[in-house]
């Protein structure tokens, strides 16, 4: 297990590096009272100046500008943005579609680089970071925590799960959305797509700030024109030709489903981004998401 | 080699040539994968026809090829051809009883004979003893029957036919005595479809008339039956044969037994009751009047008795009603014969001294068989068969659809046992749906 463990290290180190200096800030003023890396919905007395206020009764004396009481005999209150921390909570969707291709399961991987990189960037912000796995099983989660070991202890769970089963992602994002003000869903949404989307519509609604990744094969974007007989992991009933004119069709029909959802999660709120695999790395799509300011998806 | 029926193998060729495009070219459930997205592909059949770029099956395709090819090529017939040379014979032995001595005949053909020549020997009927040679005919016989030399000229056509890859040109050589009963109508006529003269080789001709001297007619009968005044008419002439005709009574065991020896011959002849081998005739009718071989009668018969077909099988019709049914007939017994007569004997009129009647009687006493001729052919006739011009030509003969290939029964051997491999293959190698359904299966439980 250990020599397991280290080769999972070695095998995010990489990518660990290269995330490092990213900053992730909140898409708005985050609430909350701890110090942190993101700008507060409340005013305090940091050392970052941003306006005075004139001195009301109640108001602590200690925050009075002398100097300035000297120079124009009046009680102004010295204020300043308070900064605060932003926990982030990542659900990975675990499902048996996320094991594709079946040779090289490149969907999981990129979901699972990108649930490290996600991780470890918010952790160098000083935010406490957890990860959700939803799987057939009981999913597994990590409490968001702001210790250094948390990226580490991200990799082992990412490292220990090989995806199956067809389990609902929805639950999953409720469980992580209690404890996050910031959740990060990386899946190929073909599973509870529209559960999923009325859940992530509430927190979003709750004051969260959700990010949608939405993981697509290159394979499943641009399938073999070799004639297939195509079947759905999570569903024995979806057993289909991949025959001639059908592959355009396919084609047509998978575009038309991704804009439909790229459009529904970002009228939701949320941050839509797409990865596909083998087109980008994974660094470089964390930076995207990372730069995201407000709710367009990004394709 | 060669090929009598090659339009068979070409379409063998192109037969096996359409099991290699099918199977390049095959419906099939196509191969399977798994795709997650497998929901955004249209519903539709579950089969397709793809396009391999190789055969999935080889071993099939082979043994299909050769199921085809080997089964074209047997009913193309394959035959060697022999060495050919510039003339060759086809012989017509006559071994009739017009022949004097069958071994002259057969010293004849000996003489002329060289491999490669064909002989037919012939008597009522034809029988081809093909390339076999003069040794075949130490066991010849002479026949009985009457020479028919129509029908071995018949035989002989298709001997030539037979012949024709053997020789540039045939020759027809006829050993016979050429007595006048082995012509018919039909032999000139016969004959001028041999595109080519003919040798005529003539052999003694049987000089005994066949007949048995010292014939006597008995008859057992009342002794008001007119028709002993018949036979006893008929008896002023030398009779060629003993015959007993029974008009009274049964047939006894002693009856058989004389019929069948020393060319006896035993007359049933009932006045009143049925005649043997014949049966009721219902409605009974009139004829007026009897044929036989020298003897026509014109005079009204009360019919009540018929002859079944089944009765003539082996038998002999000795004479016929004026309608061509059988009024008497004959059936050989060892060395004897035994004739059946339904003609009634009227004892009124002058019937029975008529000449007409009595020379009926004659030939109903005759001999055993049917009369010989010792006549000589006309030489007009002899003429006619030897026919003029040059040897026939081998290209004049129509190729043979007929011939047997010794190596076809193997060929269809080999295309039976191909065809048992072919499907013991196919049970021992799954097919290719088959195949790609266990794919799935795996990699489904791979994805799990």
């Amino acid at each position: 297990m250990a020599a397991d463990s280290g080769d999972s290290y070695d095998e995010y180190a990489a990518l660990l590096d290269a995330v490092r200096g990213i900053r992730w800030p909140a898409r708005s003023a985050v609430r909350g009272g701890i110090p942190g890396a993101h700008t507060s919905r409340l005013r305090g007395i940091s050392a970052e100046f941003t306006e005075y206020r004139p001195y009301r009764q109640g108001d602590d004396p200690r925050r009075i500008d002398w100097k300035l009481f000297a120079r124009s005999d009046r009680a102004y209150i010295r204020l300043s943005n308070d900064r605060a921390i932003l926990p982030t909570m990542i659900v990975l969707d675990a499902s048996a579609s996320m094991a594709f291709p079946v040779a090289t399961n490149a969907k999981w991987k990129l979901a699972a680089q990108l649930g490290v990189g996600l991780g470890s960037v918010a952790r160098n912000s000083g935010d406490p970071v957890g990860l959700v796995i939803a799987r057939e099983e009981e999913p597994v989660l990590l409490a968001p925590r702001m210790r250094r070991s948390v990226t580490h202890e991200i990799i082992r769970a990412v490292s220990a799960t090989a995806p199956s089963g067809r389990a609902p992602l929805s639950p999953s994002v409720s469980i992580a959305a209690q404890s996050g003000g910031r959740l990060v869903i990386v899946s190929d949404f073909l599973g509870d797509a529209a559960d999923l989307l009325a859940t992530a519509s509430r927190w979003v609604v709750a004051g969260r700030e959700v990010h949608a990744i939405h993981v697509v094969a290159h394979e499943e974007l641009n399938p073999s024109r070799e004639s297939a007989m195509v079947a759905d992991p999570e569903s024995e009933q979806i057993r289909r030709p991949m025959i001639g004119e059908a592959r355009d069709r396919y084609v047509e029909a998978f575009a038309r489903w991704r804009d439909e959802l790229a459009h529904d999660w970002s009228d939701a709120g949320v941050a839509y981004t797409m990865a596909v695999t083998g087109e980008e790395s994974p660094d470089h799509l964390i930076r995207r998401i990372a730069a995201i300011r407000t709710g367009a998806a990004i394709a | 080699m060669t090929f009598l029926a090659p339009a068979f193998l070409w379409g063998a060729a192109v037969v096996a040539a359409g099991i290699v495009a099918l199977h390049f070219i095959v419906t099939r459930q196509p191969r399977a994968s798994i795709l997650p997205t497998a929901r955004f592909v249209p519903d539709s059949a579950a089969t397709a026809i793809v396009r391999d770029a190789r055969p999935s099956d080889l071993l099939l395709m082979l043994l299909r090829i050769l199921v085809i090819l080997a089964t074209g090529a047997a009913l193309a017939k394959p035959v060697i051809k022999p060495g050919r040379r510039a003339d060759g014979r086809v012989f017509l032995m006559d071994a009739s009883r017009s022949v004097a001595s069958v071994a002259e005949a057969t010293d004849s053909v000996k003489k002329l004979f060289r491999a490669g020549d064909a002989i037919i020997v012939f008597d009522s009927a034809a029988r081809s003893l093909g390339v076999a040679g003069p040794d075949s005919l130490a066991g010849i016989r002479r026949a009985d029957a009457r020479g028919n030399l129509s029908a071995a000229l018949i035989a002989s056509l298709r001997e030539g036919s037979i012949a024709r890859d053997r020789a540039d040109s045939l020759e027809l050589v006829i050993v016979s005595p050429f007595a006048d009963e082995e012509h018919d109508a039909a032999t000139d006529s016969v004959r001028k479809l041999w595109p080519g003269r003919a040798r005529l080789v003539r052999v003694a001709a049987r000089t005994d008339s066949g007949l048995v001297g010292g014939g006597a007619i008995e008859i057992r009968s009342s002794p008001d039956d007119p028709l002993a005044v018949t036979t006893s008419l008929a008896s002023k002439q030398q009779p060629r044969a003993t015959a007993l005709i029974v008009r009274t009574g049964m047939i006894s065991p002693d009856d058989s037994v004389w019929a069948s020896t020393d060319s006896h011959v035993l007359i049933v002849w009932p006045i009143d009751g049925r005649p043997m081998f014949a049966v009721p005739r219902n409605p009974a009718d009139q004829s007026g009047g009897i044929v036989s071989a020298d003897a026509q009668l014109i005079s009204a018969f009360n019919r009540q008795w018929t002859f079944p077909s089944d009765s003539l099988r082996g038998g002999r019709i000795v004479a016929r009603w004026a309608d061509g049914e059988a009024s008497a007939i004959e059936k050989i017994i060892g060395q004897g014969c035994v004739r059946s007569v339904a003609v009634p004997v009227a004892a009124v009129g002058d019937l029975v001294i008529r000449p007409e009647f009595v020379a009926l009687v004659r030939e109903i006493v005759a001999p055993c068989g049917e009369a010989r001729s010792d006549k000589p052919l006309a030489p007009t006739s002899i003429a006619s068969l030897g026919g003029r011009g040059p040897l026939a030509s081998a290209d004049a003969f129509a190729a043979r659809q007929d011939i047997a290939s010794p190596l076809a029964p193997w060929l269809f051997g080999i295309a039976l046992a191909a065809a048992l491999a072919e499907l013991f293959v196919r049970q021992i190698y799954p097919s290719s749906a088959s195949r790609d359904s266990i794919a799935m299966s795996a990699t489904s439980g791979a994805s799990s």
